[in-house]
């Protein structure tokens, strides 16, 4: 899922604060289980901004909404009344239900309340890991499961590299080696043969670098 | 866990997070209820009236819900 975090009130706040009427408007699906921006966390956010326009004696009225997707249309139906109340709408989905939403309402202003932070795993409660760098090619055939693309500092196809000390990465201590828990893996399914073989130089097209990519499934497009 | 969160939100805005107290309490615990009750009153008092009363009492109307 999509992990994101909470800007500063102090930033969202400046965005917000000279409009009449402001929607603070969740996504109840990647940024709510990372407790960031859900409806819930909207409905905080909006108390929380309440309190501020009353220290501060603004007139401005904050509302609160949400839907469970900011990224595909069919969601919006049940919100478009309060989207189209605000002056400005301060959206706590990641970068692309903000897009989306700028799409979607190109009159309406659309701020965005989180900073979108990667694509990543509920380790345990409370603990997101990053373990994908949507690269577009995916290795982890080759690789026992274990993504060195997002989880080796230097995404060395080929590892361990130098830096690999006792497991941990030299970046920090606390990071394990990814190549050190390939290998690792490996051993215990009796596979240890599979790390001897080279990983080709990658296709890095696929990538980011390659410019934003699409997906097209033609028999579905009306 | 949720009260933590709120603990850690609330200075941000100005509040006091000694303002929010949650106890898990049985209904057969009254004694002990009245002891909270008259501790966080306490506690109340001395911190004083909250930075929100106090604009509303300076003609704050901001920040309206609906």
């Amino acid at each position: 899922m999509i992990v994101g975090k909470q800007k500063p009130i102090e930033e969202t706040w400046a965005m917000v604060k000279d409009f009449s009427r402001v929607l603070v408007f969740g996504c109840n699906t990647c940024v709510a289980v990372c407790h960031e921006g859900g409806n819930k966390e909207a409905q905080i956010l909006a108390s929380l901004m309440r309190m501020k326009a009353t220290q501060e004696g603004l007139s401005l009225e904050i509302r609160d909404s949400g839907i469970e997707r900011q990224c595909e249309h069919e969601f919006f139906e049940s919100a478009e009344k309060d989207i189209e109340w605000a002056d400005a709408v301060l959206s706590l989905a990641c970068g692309v239900g903000v897009q989306f939403m700028v799409k979607r309402y190109p009159e309406i202003l659309v701020y965005p309340g989180l900073d979108t932070c990667f694509l990543g795993d509920v380790e345990k409660n409370g603990l997101f890991t990053e373990s994908c760098q949507a690269c577009g090619k995916c290795v982890l055939a080759e690789t026992a499961g274990i993504c060195p693309v997002s989880r080796c500092a230097k995404r060395v196809l080929n590892g361990p590299c130098g830096g690999s000390n006792k497991g941990a990465c030299e970046i920090n201590k606390d990071l394990p080696c990814a190549w050190q828990l390939i290998v690792d893996r490996l051993e215990a399914l009796g596979r240890l043969a599979d790390y001897e073989r080279l990983a080709p130089i990658k296709d890095w097209s696929t990538e980011r670098a390659g410019g934003p990519r699409k997906l097209i499934h033609e028999e579905f497009m009306k | 866990m949720r009260i933590k969160t709120l603990k850690r939100l609330l200075p941000r805005v100005g509040v006091d997070p000694a303002r929010v107290e949650m106890f898990n309490l049985s209904s057969a615990m009254g004694p002990r209820w009245a002891e909270i009750c008259n501790e966080f009153t306490e506690r109340i008092r001395q911190l004083g009236p909250s930075p929100i009363r106090a604009a509303l009492g300076r003609g704050g109307k901001g920040g309206t819900a609906s």
